[in-house]
């Protein structure tokens, strides 16, 4: 009986272990497979970590996240010390509240953290541009900048603000223990405040102060909320990288910096763990005769005792504080001296090299960031954090930040290669008279379906809809993408303004989705049901198709004869971009045949360039030595007659925006 | 013993209402032992913190050879303090405490361009290493240099923290109640041991505490303090023999104080009767305050008493009977070494200079009546002595 209960506690502790660990184990796992899949094993490789280290997006990321959590750690050390000392040498009546208070922030949704410091910041700097320009106009010695945005400076002030409550959380019941006479003590023998704090009351709360610096540390590794809302356009952590990277699909990539993200975290703990259980081993056997090795730290106190070692004490501190001004110089020189671009884009959406091809060739640093969605990106834009110069949103989008005056209106002369965009792509009715916009991308939404489980050929987007593939069919997670096939299913037009059409639309949907047509509702996720085979029919972009078809060879791709809907997503220049001559070197640059031949090889999405789409078959052959199959390429670059059936999303008039949300929530219920 | 060295002149310290000290005035002596004697909360640790430079007195001067010092921080003092629980540094062993003070450093007054300049000189190693040990063999701690202080017992802890304050050869050395936390025997101890190094260094103790036998046994000059007022300031026979009024009279040692009438200079009238005294100067008829040890008083047969009362109570003390007598309903506590059997009559007869009169004070009815005597009543001033109460020193006391 005792026996089989004590089985039975094994089982569930086995469990509970599983359940924790078993998903790290699998992206761990996942971060070694040669293939790019996140489902199918393709064999045992380093080869996404070689890779990982070649990617300068995520490189930049971690020398930004590494830069600022080291910094953030130290100041918020120093400051959470003397602020813990502070709040000790209170009377109890407002030492008790304070410390109360410092709790609160650590309870804190980090959500609410983060909106909260980035309204602050922003409210700052607008309250800083008019102090600045009246400054500027009334004295001509001093020439205060006007515009300040979220960047590095503010993420670090974030950082440290987060940080300090963990600081004190450790230092402060370190100080409580602690005789107070110590320190009256240590003066009474002949030292200053400062010296008895370094000699009495630094060796008292070690322990404490280095416990809160590694759990500080940890916290500024980990955070991503808070940063996500402080780092603004320019600068993004490691968090924030693979956050960007994950909008189109959980790459291997990403499964191999995840897992040294958690290893370098649980070195930290793990260091932090055992360090202490050899304080409490220390502090429960005391050693009379026979005194502890000193740690290094100890050593050093010591030898800070005699006289070289003040030498030494002062060498370490005058070679602290020059690095900390050379970091700061290299800061400012890095963010002042080199004319930079700021381009804004989607998670793997480039070709890495052409990056460093530019800076090679023009000397402008690109900094280069991405959101998940037009959505983010316009509530980005609104909130006033950003400073991008170039955006690359989509065609609908696009037609709504033209209309709020938002985009700059572009210089052609300085982007000669908008001459071989094709004519197909020019004048669309986004920007009827292409004054803002060179195309980057196009393609078009099909159904994708797995030859195994469909026997018969699709051509209608009726199978969606049929019960014959009852529970097998996934639903586009999106109202816009969603309701458009629909209405094209119908007949109607997909920027139909006809509330009738729109709600004929939804009961078609909500019809299908009575009868359990649908088995998900699923964005990004459909790469790992159609991947895996667990589902028959998806809806999604033609390049992601290609994507999956490598991992998954029985998908089939079809634009439905009903059409469907095609996209273009173009670059643009954001209005008063404060870097807009850059700006158009990288337009043009991007709109050359050998960048777009180098982008469409990489991301498999069509590019909008005449020539570079004539010679892709003949790029392929040479650099692969096997010629391109052309029916891909079709469904990447569908041929005209195609895009005949196909028609663009244009901006709705809000009201049909609500609508559409309306009816999408309507659906969830 | 002679030269003023500390002087407090109208000192007073206060938070916000409350006064803890009332306008002290007080000089100290070169290489005097000067107690500060109280029960808790009568402002003597104040007093010794503003000495030390910890405190900064709300109003008044602290004057040190002459010089005001108020604004001198504690490091740049030529004072050192030995603390209530002993402030010694947990991360260090025994001699580097010890030699802690030393490693700062030692302030001389050097000349530089003709004008007295105060200046850091440091130590060699072999100096600081020679002293910290003399300074271990006079404090009786050679061979604990490498001892960790967690190590240590509570007399040693008291012994490293008056070691490490002495070494420094301050002009002055406070303690703050040092001996409070060890055992009645070696506290003893450490009281002879104490004066011994007092006399020997010749430095100037300032000694602060609750216990007046520790006050009467090592002092020079007793400070009795009470409500942030000094009491009375002498020798400890004075204190003793010669009280101010009712409080130091009941704070040290044990006394009877009656209500009397002076009638005429040397003659005090007791319960309608009249005693011969040394007293004078008195008012005629002035009420007064009258002292009488318990040690003073004879016990003759009732017939032939000045007085006479009935025993209520006796207790064995060893050399003599604590015995309780009741005189017309106010009960006396007279030591003696005759036997009263209780409910007993007797009579008393007392000497003229067993006899001492005080002004009245705001103090008077408050003590002297042994009606609620217990054997609680020797330790008044232990009553609300609080030091063990947070256990930081568990398991460090016993040896």
């Amino acid at each position: 009986m005792r026996q089989r209960s004590r089985i039975g506690s094994r089982l569930i502790i086995g469990l509970v272990f599983l359940f924790l660990y078993l998903p790290i184990f699998l992206l761990i796992i996942f971060s070694f497979n040669r293939g790019d899949s996140s489902v199918v094993w393709r064999g045992f490789s380093f080869h996404w970590y070689a890779k990982l280290f070649q990617n300068r997006l995520i490189m930049e990321s971690v020398y930004t996240t590494l830069l600022v959590s080291l910094l953030a750690t130290a100041i918020s050390t120093v400051v959470g010390t003397f602020a813990s000392i502070g709040v000790y040498s209170l009377t109890r009546r407002w030492r008790d509240p304070i410390l109360v208070v410092n709790d609160i922030p650590m309870m804190n949704a980090d959500i609410v953290t983060g909106v909260s410091l980035c309204l602050f910041f922003v409210a700052f700097f607008q309250g800083w541009g008019s102090f600045a320009q009246w400054f500027n106009s009334v004295q001509g010695l001093v020439e205060l900048p006007v515009r300040l945005t979220l960047g590095l400076g503010t993420l670090l002030l974030a950082h440290v603000a987060f940080n300090i409550p963990y600081v004190i959380l450790n230092v402060a019941p370190k100080l409580r223990r602690m005789d107070k006479n110590l320190v009256d003590a240590a003066q009474d023998l002949g030292c200053t405040w400062m010296q008895a704090f370094y000699k009495v009351i630094l060796p008292e709360i070690k322990p404490g102060i280095v416990s809160g610096a590694l759990i500080a540390f940890t916290m500024s590794v980990d955070d991503f909320v808070i940063s996500y809302f402080t780092a603004g356009s320019s600068t993004s952590t490691l968090a924030m990288a693979i956050y960007g990277m994950a909008r189109r699909r959980i790459t291997p990539e990403i499964n191999a910096v995840s897992t040294l993200l958690f290893l370098a975290v649980l070195i930290l703990l793990v260091v932090n763990n055992l360090r202490e259980a050899r304080l409490e081993r220390l502090a429960q056997q005391q050693p009379i005769h026979q005194p502890r090795r000193p740690d290094i730290v100890e050593r050093l106190a010591q030898g800070a005792a005699t006289v070289r070692g003040r030498w030494l004490r002062r060498g370490v501190a005058l070679a602290m504080a020059c690095v900390f001004v050379v970091v700061v110089c290299l800061l400012s020189a890095a963010t002042g001296a080199q004319p930079v671009v700021n381009v804004c884009s989607w998670g793997e959406y480039i070709a890495p090299e052409l990056i460093e091809q530019f800076e090679q060739e023009t000397g402008i640093r690109v900094n280069y960031q991405t959101t998940d969605s037009n959505e983010t990106l316009y509530s980005l834009l609104k909130s006033g954090g950003a400073d991008y110069d170039v955006v690359v949103p989509s065609d609908y989008m696009i037609s709504q930040l033209i209309e709020e005056n938002m985009l700059e209106e572009l210089n052609y002369n300085n982007i000669p290669n908008f001459s071989l965009i094709d004519d197909r792509f020019k004048n669309l009715s986004y920007d009827p008279e292409n004054k803002y916009t060179v195309p980057y991308t196009w393609g078009t939404v099909g159904l994708i379906y797995n030859t195994t489980m469909v026997k018969e050929e699709i051509t209608s987007w009726s199978a969606l809809y049929s019960d014959e593939y009852a529970d097998n069919v996934l639903l586009i997670n999106n109202s816009r993408d969603a309701l458009g096939i629909a209405l094209i299913y119908l007949g109607y037009s997909v920027n139909t303004t006809d509330e009738e059409e729109i709600r004929e639309a939804y009961r078609l949907i909500a019809d299908a989705n009575r009868r359990g047509v649908f088995q998900a509702r699923v964005m990004d996720e459909v790469f790992q049901y159609m991947e895996g085979g667990n589902a028959a029919i998806g809806t999604y972009y033609a390049g992601d198709y290609l994507t999956m078809l490598e991992n998954n060879e029985d998908l089939a791709f079809v634009v439905p004869e009903e059409g469907s809907n095609w996209f273009v997503d173009a670059m643009c220049v954001l209005r008063d971009a404060p870097h807009k001559e850059e700006a158009e070197k990288w337009i043009n640059f991007i709109a050359s045949t050998e960048a777009n031949l180098a982008n469409m090889d990489e991301i498999w999405y069509a590019s909008p360039n005449r020539e570079a789409l004539e010679q892709y078959p003949a790029y392929y052959e040479e650099k692969y030595e096997e010629p391109l199959d052309m029916e891909f390429y079709e469904i990447m670059a569908a041929p005209q007659e195609v895009l005949d059936r196909c028609e663009a999303y244009l901006v709705l008039p809000s009201e049909i925006r609500t609508l559409y949300n309306d009816l999408w929530i309507q659906l969830g219920a | 013993m002679s030269k003023e060295l500390i002087c407090l002149s109208n000192c007073v310290m206060s938070y916000g209402d409350d006064i803890v000290l009332d306008h002290i005035n007080l000089y100290i002596k070169d290489k005097e032992f000067l107690t500060l004697l109280g029960p808790s909360g009568c402002g003597k640790t104040t007093t010794l913190r503003i000495i030390g430079g910890f405190l900064l007195p709300t109003s008044g001067d602290i004057l040190f050879d002459g010089a005001r010092i108020n604004d001198v921080p504690p490091h740049k003092r030529m004072v050192n303090t030995v603390f209530q629980r002993y402030a010694l540094f947990p991360h260090l062993n025994v001699f580097e405490n010890v030699a802690f003070g030393l490693r700062m450093g030692q302030t001389q007054i050097q000349e530089v361009k003709g004008k007295q300049v105060r200046c850091k000189v440091k130590l060699p190693e072999e100096e600081i290493r020679s002293r910290v040990l003399d300074m271990l063999e006079i404090v009786n701690l050679k061979g604990f240099e490498k001892r960790s202080i967690s190590a240590l017992s509570g007399g040693q802890q008291q012994r490293v923290a008056i070691a490490r304050a002495l070494v420094n050869r301050p002009k002055v050395l406070l303690l703050d109640e040092p001996l409070g936390a060890l055992d009645m025997r070696l506290r003893k101890d450490m009281q002879n041991e104490l004066k011994r190094i007092q006399q020997e260094m010749g430095i100037t103790f300032i000694y602060v505490t609750h216990d007046q036998e520790e006050a009467l046994a090592m002092s020079d000059t007793v400070v009795v303090m009470d409500g942030g007022r000094i009491q009375q300031i002498g020798t400890p026979e004075d204190i003793y023999n010669e009280p101010k009024n009712a409080f130091v009279a009941d704070f040290i040692g044990e006394s009877n104080i009656i209500d009397g009438v002076m009638r005429a200079d040397g003659e005090v009238e007791i319960f309608n009767r009249r005693f011969q005294c040394l007293d004078k100067g008195f008012a005629p008829n002035e009420p007064v305050d009258v002292v009488i040890r318990p040690e003073d008083v004879d016990i003759v047969a009732e017939e032939q008493g000045q007085l006479k009362g009935t025993v209520t109570s006796v207790t064995f003390k060893g050399v003599h009977y604590d015995t309780i007598v009741d005189f017309y309903g106010f009960k006396w506590l007279i030591q003696t070494t005759d036997f009263c059997p209780v409910d007993s009559r007797i009579g008393i007869k007392i000497d003229p200079d067993g006899i001492h009169v005080m002004k009245k004070s705001r103090y008077s009815g408050l003590f002297g009546d042994y009606s609620s005597y217990s054997e609680e009543y020797d330790e008044i001033g232990d009553a609300d002595y609080d030091f063990e109460q947070d256990g930081s020193r568990e398991g460090g006391d016993e040896e």
